[in-house]
This record gives structure tokens, C-alpha cells and sequence, in this order.
């Protein structure tokens, strides 16, 4: 053959300006949104970044996977067992829940602060108020597949294990606006709580201490108050910590607390819990938004 | 269209006045800002950009104000800041690819742009290797690529060279050039080295504790007093005077004269005063004045201590 050409000469096509479409605003928020989400489970990222995301990914849906194990083996049984029930999945998974967020929530938040790539996209046709909010609905997203994604195996592992698909889902009807509601409000909480913390503490290991600690210090305290002072006060405290997914979930499901939970022993309506739910999640994004609108970056 | 305008462009930190009543009327083109460190650069770079509010004042950049349309013109806008700001723990590829389309640009048009661009800067096989891995030199070029991938009408470069060695510091104000010459894109360049905006920019622009001191053509920095030395086998005053009934001043040396040369037909005066004196010309030297020369002229006058 000849002799080879000089690689510029080949590769080098030049500058050429574009002029095709542009996607305008909610392409960059989508974009943000896609980048976020990948980020979260260390997509892109060295394999490292993958482990603790998707460990706890899967620790999320063990109860589910479980449950439909052992709906599968007792199926040719006349025995109706449910060990892990829909109302109850999110408190045996919180943990695995809150470590979650407090892992993926100081990426979003707080690593443009920490590496100052915050200069880059707000110095672009990015409104800051559009950054947070695309941050949040991808951290509540991805949340989502920890609430929803465990929710609905159940759902339909226990549909499969009835024999009968189709007529386990006519008849649980009733369960699919709970289960979606639900999980909703549960993904949005944390994940808004958790973003909160991460971006006024840009620091990692900080960040994911204070955010574990916001959720399970909460709950430990409202518990003690709860036991210990004889006032319907303290059953205030219930209301700022975890303990409102329960009342939330009970509310949504149209069942009581079971005794021996918390929530048992206060005597707020399902609203109080929703509405305080509600306004964790306003505060937690307003504060969000404000911290990037203010931030010197 | 006016590239780059400012009024009374004032920004107060605390008990800093990083700015102070800036006007600015600068047409497209390579520019160069030029000032030492804390002269105020960075802040009007970051002002035009909207991340830092003016105290007062105002801003247009591309006809457009950079408060109230800050969204739109910075669609039309690329940044190469002067501090890091690259995520290490992501490849080349993927990140300019992010930055194209928070820019704009559809998923398609996206990979091929950053493929192009990543070329052009001079990044081939450690394009898709991370960032983390790299040199000061290459994380500069990735850094000048994102602010391109875009097609912008305009990028806003704050010290480029910044911590480069002198290859990377050649490369890199090679590649300033060209985006400047061959794509047509204005640039905006600050930098506290006189040498390095000369060598690319065809527009000063000067500021020293956040007040315009000069702004203009590199061509009317140095042009204006272009000068030519003249060296003769004889006395020197004869022709000093010959030349000055002309309208050429000059300055006395022991054989030679310097002339200030402001069209080229002090050369036929030359010519024929010599002639007409009965003196042999031995040497004609023209010499274009460096920036840095009279930055140090005007340093001098301004301050009689140091003469």
C-alpha cells in the first residue's frame, strides 16, 4: 500500500458550525436529568462507583424477591402466606432506603460544588431554580426504583403465586393508587430531605453522615419523647421524622398503625401526616433552590 | 453589532472595589484583557457570564443585556474558566458530550460535535480514559473544547495558559488563534502576559485596579508610534534638523537617529536630506514598538519616582 498519510491529515476535518436544531430549556433539564440519574448508580464511572448503588438496589427488593419465593413454593397449598405486606414494605427496606440517598444524594448535590462545575452549567442558558429541580425529580426518581420497583414484584409475585394473574389484579384493584401514591410521597421525602442537606454541605463524607443522621436521630428522638413525656406534645415530634412515611403509607393503604409502631400511640389523622409529608418535601426543595440561587460558584 | 458593551460597571465586594465605572465598546474579534492579578479580569468575565451581579451599572454582550437576557445570550456564549471544573472521574468524551447537549445540541449532533472538537484540540486515544489521568495541558484542552462543542458565537477564556509549560502555553494560544482567524468566533481572552495577547489578539483591552486604563487595536497600541533607526557616518545634527523643518521629530544618538514614523514617506526625507547634507547612510532600521515597552513608558511618566 502507500505510504501512510499523517493521522491530522486524515482525522483533521476542521471547524464547522452548526446549525441544526436546538433543543432549547427542557433539553438541558432533561439532560441534567438523564446525567443525574446515571451518575446516581455510577454509570460512565469506574466500576467502584457502581457497588454500594446497585448492593443496595438489590437489598431493596430481597423482602420482595422473598415473598414471592415463597408464594411460588405454597402456591399448590391451600395457605395464604403473606409475610411482607405493601403497607408495611417501606419500613423494613427504610434503612437500606436512607443509606441509599445519603450515597447518591452528595453526587448530585454537592460533587459540582466540590470540583466547580457549577460555573460551567450556570453559565450557560441554565436557570439555577431549573437545576435544582432537575437534581430532585432525578434523585426522586431513582428513589422510585427502591419503592416502586420492590412494590410492584410484590404485586405481581403474589398475582403469579394466586394462580390466577388476572383475577388477583381485579380484585387487589384497590391496592394500585396506594402502592403509586405511596411510593411516591416516600421517594419524594427522602429524596428532598436528603438533597437539602447535601448541597448546603458540599463535603462528602459529611454530607452522608448528617443525611443518615437527619433520618434515623429523628425518628430515635420522637420515639424517646413519645415514651417518656406523659404531653400530647410530644407526638409533635412524629411529624419531622420518618416516622411520617408510615402515617403517610397507613393513611393511603386505609389501615391502622399496627401496635407496637410508633404512630400507634399519637392521635393524629391520615391528613396530618400527609400534609406534613407535603411540607417536608416544599421546605426541603425551597431550601434547595435557594442555596443554588445564592451560591458564589 | 457591538460584541461587548459595559456602563459604568461597578461590583463592590465587601471592602474590595473589584470593578469601577468600566465603559467598554468592543466589536467583534480576538480580544485581549489584560491586567495583573486582582486587576478586576475575572469578575468582568464573570459578570458578562451572570455569575456575579454588578453592584451598578450595566452589561450588553451580542446585543443583549446580561441580567435581564442572561438566559439568552448565554446560549450564544462559551467559558473556559480559570479555575478547574472538570468531574475526574468521567472520560473526555462523556463529559464534553454533557456539556454539548446541556448546551443545546441533540444526542446525535452532540457525539459528533464532541468527537470533532475533542480532534481539534488534540485529543485522540485518551479521550476515553478518565479525566483524573490527565495533564495540566490536556485538562485545558477539554476545558477549551466544552466552551466550543456548542458552535458559540463567542468564548469567554480566562487565562488559558494558566499553569501550562511552554510547549502547552504555544499550543494552546496556537489553537486561541485559529478559533479566532479560521472559525470566525470572537474571543474574549484575559490574561496578566502582554506577550500572549499580542501574539493572538487584535484588540487590547486594559484594566488595572478595575479601571479602564486603555482600550483599542493592537494596531494603535504599537503602530502609532512606529519608530525607525537611522544610522549615519557623520554628524547627526544636520540631519535631525533637516528632518524636524520637515515635521519628522527624531531623538539624537552619537551616530544614529530615531525617528518617529507616523507614514512612510519619512523615507524619501530621509533619502534626500542625506543626500542634499553630503552624509552616507550606513544603517535603516525599522522597529515596531512592543506592548510591553509602553506599558513601561507609561508607567515611567506616571509615576516620577521611578525615573
Amino acid at each position: 500500500m502507500s505510504e501512510p498519510a499523517s493521522a491530522s491529515s486524515i482525522y483533521d476535518l476542521g471547524y464547522r458550525h452548526y446549525d441544526g436544531p436546538r433543543t432549547g430549556r427542557w433539553g438541558t433539564i432533561a439532560t441534567l436529568y438523564t446525567g443525574s440519574v446515571r451518575s446516581a448508580f455510577g454509570l460512565g464511572r469506574r466500576t467502584s462507583s457502581k457497588i454500594i448503588p446497585f448492593t443496595l438496589a438489590v437489598l431493596a427488593f430481597v423482602p420482595a424477591l422473598i415473598q414471592v419465593g415463597i408464594g411460588a413454593i405454597t402456591s399448590g397449598l391451600d395457605a395464604d402466606v403473606e409475610i411482607f405486606e405493601h403497607e408495611d414494605y417501606f419500613g423494613y427496606v427504610q434503612i437500606v432506603l436512607v443509606l441509599f440517598c445519603a450515597a447518591v444524594a452528595p453526587e448530585l448535590a454537592g460533587r459540582d460544588q466540590r470540583n466547580r462545575m457549577l460555573s460551567l452549567y450556570f453559565s450557560r442558558a441554565l436557570a439555577r431554580s431549573d437545576y435544582a429541580l432537575a437534581r430532585f425529580a432525578a434523585l426522586t426518581s431513582v428513589m422510585l426504583v427502591l419503592t416502586l420497583g420492590p412494590q410492584a414484584v410484590l404485586f405481581v409475585g403474589n398475582g403469579m403465586a394466586a394462580d390466577d394473574l388476572s383475577g388477583y389484579i381485579a380484585d387487589r384493584w384497590d391496592l394500585v393508587l396506594p402502592i403509586l401514591g405511596g411510593s411516591a410521597l416516600v421517594s419524594a421525602m427522602i429524596a428532598s430531605v436528603g438533597l437539602v442537606i447535601a448541597s448546603y454541605i458540599p463535603r462528602r463524607a459529611y454530607a452522608t453522615a448528617v443525611i443518615v443522621g437527619a433520618f434515623v436521630v429523628t425518628l430515635t428522638i420522637a420515639t424517646i419523647l413519645m415514651e417518656t413525656l406523659d404531653t400530647e406534645y410530644a407526638q409533635y415530634a412524629l411529624l419531622v421524622s420518618p416516622a411520617v412515611w408510615d402515617g403517610v403509607v397507613f393513611f393511603l393503604f386505609r389501615v391502622e398503625a399496627p401496635s407496637g409502631n410508633v404512630i400507634a400511640d399519637a392521635s393524629f389523622s391520615g391528613w396530618i401526616y400527609l400534609a406534613a409529608g407535603l411540607i417536608t418535601v416544599a421546605v426541603a426543595l425551597g431550601l434547595t433552590i435557594h442555596r443554588f440561587e445564592r451560591i458564589q460558584v | 453589532m457591538a460584541l461587548i458593551t459595559a456602563r459604568g460597571l461597578t461590583k463592590r465586594y465587601a471592602s474590595v472595589l473589584a470593578l469601577d465605572r468600566l465603559d467598554l465598546d468592543l466589536e467583534p474579534g480576538v480580544i485581549g484583557l489584560v491586567g495583573s492579578n486582582g486587576a478586576g479580569k475575572s469578575t468582568l468575565i464573570r459578570i458578562l457570564l451572570g455569575l456575579v451581579e454588578p453592584t451598578s451599572g450595566s452589561a450588553r454582550m451580542l446585543d443583549l443585556d446580561v441580567v435581564a437576557d442572561g438566559l439568552a445570550v448565554r446560549r450564544l456564549v462559551g467559558y473556559l474558566p480559570e479555575h478547574d471544573c472538570l468531574p475526574l472521574d468521567i472520560n473526555a468524551t462523556e463529559f464534553v458530550t454533557h456539556m454539548a447537549r446541556v448546551n443545546g445540541l441533540p444526542p446525535a449532533a452532540a457525539r459528533e460535535r464532541t468527537a470533532e472538537i475533542l480532534r481539534l484540540v488534540g485529543l485522540f486515544e485518551e479521550r476515553y480514559r478518565e479525566m483524573r489521568g490527565y495533564s495540566t495541558g490536556m485538562r485545558q484542552r477539554v476545558k477549551l473544547a466544552q466552551a466550543l462543542v456548542h458552535d458559540p458565537s463567542l468564548v469567554l477564556l480566562d487565562e488559558p495558559t494558566n499553569g501550562l509549560d511552554p510547549a502547552g502555553r504555544d499550543q494552546m494560544l496556537d489553537l486561541v488563534a485559529r478559533i479566532g482567524r479560521e472559525f470566525g468566533i470572537s474571543i474574549m481572552m484575559s490574561s496578566h502576559l502582554l506577550a500572549e495577547i499580542e501574539r493572538v489578539c487584535d484588540h487590547l483591552v486594559l484594566i488595572e485596579d478595575g479601571r479602564l486604563v486603555r482600550a483599542g487595536s493592537i494596531g494603535a497600541f504599537t503602530g502609532r508610534i512606529e519608530l525607525l533607526t537611522v544610522e549615519v557616518d557623520g554628524p547627526v545634527s544636520g540631519l535631525a534638523a533637516y528632518l524636524e523643518e520637515r515635521g519628522y521629530s527624531s531623538r539624537r544618538g552619537l551616530h544614529t537617529l530615531e525617528v518617529d514614523m507616523p507614514d512612510d514617506g519619512a523615507y524619501d526625507v530621509i533619502r534626500d536630506g542625506a543626500a542634499s547634507l553630503g552624509v552616507g547612510l550606513v544603517r535603516l532600521e525599522q522597529q515596531r514598538h512592543r506592548l510591553e515597552d509602553l506599558f513601561r513608558e507609561e508607567a515611567d511618566d506616571g509615576d516620577p519616582a521611578r525615573v
